[in-house]
């Protein structure tokens, strides 16, 4: 297969063309950007077929890529969401420095992402992961703001899944003598239960890592944070889907064959859904959207691994069918939050309120990633939800549904908080000058939020692949009864026939619509948010009314006693107990000839002593 | 084409008896309250006097398209929601889109509107509303857990998720779901307190307080719409929980007696209750009724 080096030769070259187009022109590089983005893209989805495969050799060791279905699936997030996420990042990085730092990173990501889904041998699988590990990392460290505590921590869990992913390789090819992930699936059931054990363990900690599960989630909020937004879409959205992607092959053809694997997977589901629920907690709590939006990925990210780790067929398509969504609302929720970073500079929800008349488009684009991500019908966010609760009610799990309930109502209060904070509420004369933002940032943001309200009715369209991509893992067709294009339905027979609620909805909303505005709207006037009845009295123009600060506290108040412990605090104890340690270490090094010379007439006062004992 | 005309003749049929009897019931819940209260109070049919007249006013302002929205959103979730709850078992009059959803999709849908309303809310800027508006999700999260638990009881023990599979099942038995499984009716009773919004859980609205909370800027044609949301609600909701846990109604008569039975628990214990704070009321639900929703599901596991 020609075309795959084709398309890494065009992502590897663009990216150092692009690097140092800038030097040239900005345009130059912008259309260079783009088309480094765009063009393998084009090549992936009309010149690579499904089962194809490219082996060859490197030092020796021969290496294998190709596509399944499964990993096409993957390839849509990652290709998909990279190119819309391409063209906005022109749009965002608009005037902004080290252009060609941020595009160099970005292609490299798109390209390691693509790589790790289409390896199939072990060494070209942990490159990619690491070339992405580092354009992430170096991504995160883009604006230089807290590099130390944001940018290391993430680079050290990244480097602890790392090792234990090299371990596991390691391991593998010890038994094995071979680097094809096929061969080590064959091999799986002829290993000892000690390695069967391990192996997946150390897989699945590499991961969790970039799924960002509990307890190794704490470089999420940081490092989402801290990256650009433009690329932020991309690595919420599929960088994290990596880890998902590994541990739905590593549970599927391991951890599924074991006796003691229904543990695993236990174990798994329920971290998960503690992410979930306890992640929710920390989005509503924040007063930045970056933050806010960062915990919510976390959390997102636990119904994801709730529903690949129960494992039954509906939750697995559930897990899969969030995790396109997620990669849809929550890469628009994204770009939203970036859009408006560049138009106003904040992205404090203390700061600025009342922009959805000087941004309606980017109102809209936030609107449907709320709605998606609330699970509210009729869009796409829905249809995941509802799967993934009929999964876990006729799977068993009766406690674990009510813990994801609770997570999924308690994001209501971060969905309104968001929608809220940045374009509802009172209108600032401070934000008054804020205009819509430009073309190449509203476009991807509203062509996501329309696909999101397409898939709400018809989520046949990605059923479908992910229908293929679970026969390619062993699981047996579902069409027709448990989904089809416009229906779906759960274990038991249940079902939601979505067609007809879109229609009804429409309807009912249309026609009390018109009831409101009927033969009134032109006798009315808009009037600002300062007209109003506070108290029935109406308010001066200089009168403060914004309501931001301490948003959700009542709720709060409700829930603190859970939110006392926190993951962070134990791992800044664990780092300052090695500090200590360390710092004891360093003190034996005096410096001073003599305390060496004590330190050897002891040692040998000691040997004299217990020579009976040591010798 | 005559399928669709005949299913959208039920639902304004549908609609036209929620709000007559939502309507009603407000009515005659204020003569109650003021009886007990020891005043006279208004007819019972005031609240008739009050929407038609609301929806004979003109609009002249508004504060942007959410706000315009607001109302349409809210009225989506409860004739929705009724549309979705069969009216009257074992009869053909009202199928309206019964099969065509189940009980979690109900859950969604009933928490569209709310969250459309609050949008609206929103725009008008006013600071009153915006507070209603947490209080009112928070309050949402605090219900919605026994009440959950209550219905994933009902589903397990029954292996349906759908409100016709439930009604079936206690056709077959002859007990009413109350009965059988009184664990998670009391749940989702204790539950119903939150979603009626009476004292003690009026934090919502809190009328000397947020001075009504998030529909303090509607007036005219935007209030009528939402009160007579509020009335369908209110009938869709309590048809649903007769359909639930008391078999159904064959009829309208037996059907009103059995709402209004149940309409007046959350009312009358309203009416002599004062008014919890935000948090108090989010954790009542997380203490009793949540311990009740536990039960029940132990109840279903062992029984299944």
């Amino acid at each position: 297969m020609e075309t795959f080096s084709i398309i890494f030769a065009i992502f590897l070259g663009g990216a150092v063309l692009t690097y140092f187009a800038g030097k040239l022109s900005s345009v130059v590089q912008d259309i260079l950007f783009l088309a480094t983005v765009l063009v393998p893209t084009y090549l992936f989805f009309s010149g690579v077929s499904i089962g194809s495969s490219m082996p060859f050799s490197l030092e020796g060791i021969s290496l294998l890529w190709g596509v399944n279905h499964f990993g096409w699936l993957f390839s849509l997030i990652v290709l998909g969401l990279g190119s819309l996420a391409a063209v906005y990042s022109v749009g965002y990085m608009k005037g902004k420095e080290r252009r060609g730092y941020f595009y160099l990173n970005f292609v490299l990501s798109v390209m390691s992402m693509l790589g790790i889904v289409i390896s199939q041998d072990l060494i070209s699988f942990f490159i990619f992961w690491e070339i992405m590990t580092w354009s992430s990392y170096l991504m995160v460290i883009y604006s230089g703001n807290d590099v130390q505590r944001i940018g290391i921590k993430y680079f050290v869990f990244s480097a602890i899944g790392a090792y234990a992913m090299l371990m596991a390789i390691v391991i593998v090819h010890s038994v094995t003598h071979t680097f094809f992930i096929e061969d080590m699936i064959q091999a799986y059931g002829q290993m000892s239960l000690q390695l069967q054990i391990w192996i997946p363990i150390l897989f699945l900690l590499a991961f969790a890592v970039k799924a960002a599960m509990m307890p190794l989630h704490v470089w999420a909020p940081g490092a989402y944070s801290n990256a650009p937004m433009a690329y932020t879409s991309l690595f919420s959205g599929a960088l994290s889907k990596m880890g998902v992607y590994g541990m739905v092959i590593i549970l599927v053809t391991m951890v599924n064959r074991l006796p003691q694997g229904i543990l695993f997977r236990e174990v798994l589901a329920w971290l998960g859904g503690i992410t979930a629920a306890m992640g929710t907690l920390w989005a509503i709590k924040q007063d930045d959207a970056k933050k806010l939006l960062a915990y919510s990925s976390v959390a997102q990210l636990g119904y994801i691994i709730v529903g690949v780790s129960i494992g039954t067929e509906l939750a697995m398509m559930a897990g899969l069918f969030l995790a396109v969504m997620h990669a849809l609302f929550k890469g628009t929720l994204f770009m939203v939050v970036g859009a408006i970073e560049k138009q106003t500079g904040t992205t404090n929800f203390t700061e600025v309120t009342g922009l959805i008349r000087k941004m309606p488009w980017t109102f809209f684009a936030a609107l449907m990633g709320i709605i998606a991500l609330a699970g509210i019908p009729p869009l796409g966010g829905f249809i995941g939800k509802w799967m993934l609760y009929e999964s876990l009610i006729t799977s068993d799990h009766y406690l674990l549904v009510i813990l994801i309930f609770f997570s999924s109502t308690a994001a209501f209060l971060y969905c309104y908080k968001f929608l809220f904070g940045f374009f509802l509420g009172q209108e600032e004369k401070e934000w008054a000058h804020v205009k819509e933002a430009p073309a190449t940032m509203v476009v991807p943001m509203v062509l996501m939020g329309i696909f999101m309200v397409v898939l709400g009715t018809f989520p046949g369209i990605v059923l479908n692949p992910i229908n293929n991509g679970l026969m390619d893992l062993g699981y047996v067709d579902s069409y027709k009864h448990l989904w089809e294009t416009s229906i779906i339905f759960n274990s038991w027979g249940d079902h939601v026939i979505l067609q007809p609620i879109l229609y009804s909805i429409m309807g009912i909303f249309i026609f009390f619509l018109i009831f409101v505005l009927w033969k009134g709207y032109k006798g009315t006037r808009y009037v600002t948010t300062k007209d109003i009845s506070s108290s029935g009295e109406v308010p001066k123009e200089d009168e403060n009314l914004t309501f931001s600060v301490g948003f959700m506290q009542p709720f709060m108040r409700a829930v603190a006693p859970v939110m006392r412990r926190q993951m962070d605090k134990y791992y800044t104890g664990f780092a300052n107990g090695l500090e200590g340690l360390f710092d004891f270490v360093r003190r034996i090094y005096t410096g001073n000839a003599q305390t060496y010379a004590v330190y050897v007439v002891v040692f040998i006062v000691i040997v004299l002593l217990f020579k009976d004992v040591l010798f | 084409m005559e399928e669709v005309l005949y299913n959208i003749l039920g639902a304004v049929v549908t609609f036209i008896v929620a709000f007559v009897v939502g309507m009603t019931y407000g009515g005659l819940t204020r003569k109650i309250t003021a009886r007990v209260q020891n005043r006279k109070g208004p007819p019972f049919y005031q609240n008739f006097i009050d929407a038609f007249k609301l929806a004979s006013k003109k609009t002249a302002i508004h504060h942007g398209v959410m706000h315009l929205m607001g109302p349409a959103f809210l009225m989506v979730s409860s004739v929705m929601t009724l549309l979705v709850v069969p009216v009257l078992s074992g009869n053909n009059w009202f199928p309206n889109l019964n099969f065509h959803g189940d009980l979690i999709f109900l859950l969604y849908i009933m928490t569209f509107g709310p969250l459309g309303m609050a949008l609206g809310a929103g725009q008008t800027g006013n600071p009153n509303s915006a507070i209603g508006v947490t209080r009112g999700l928070s309050q949402m999260v605090g219900f919605e857990i026994p009440w959950v638990m209550a219905l994933v009881a009902l589903m397990i023990q029954y292996k349906t998720t759908s409100i016709t599979g439930l009604m079936d099942a206690q056709a077959q038995t002859g007990t009413w779901l109350m009965f059988s499984s009184p664990f998670a009716f009391i749940a989702a009773v204790m539950a119903m307190f939150g979603m009626f919004r009476y004292s003690p859980f009026d934090i919502v609205g809190a009328p000397t307080e947020l001075a009504s909370g998030p529909v303090s800027e509607n007036g005219g044609k935007f209030l009528f719409v939402m009160m007579s949301s509020g009335s369908v609600f209110t009938f869709a909701k309590l048809t649903l929980y007769i359909d639930l846990f008391m078999g159904g109604a064959s009829n309208l008569v037996i059907l009103l007696i059995k709402t209004f039975a149940l309409y007046m628990i959350p009312v009358l214990y309203g009416i002599t209750s004062p008014r919890y704070r935000t948090e108090q009321a989010v954790r009542w639900f997380w203490g009793w009724p949540t311990f009740f929703g536990l039960l029940a599901i132990i109840q279903a596991v062992i029984l299944k």
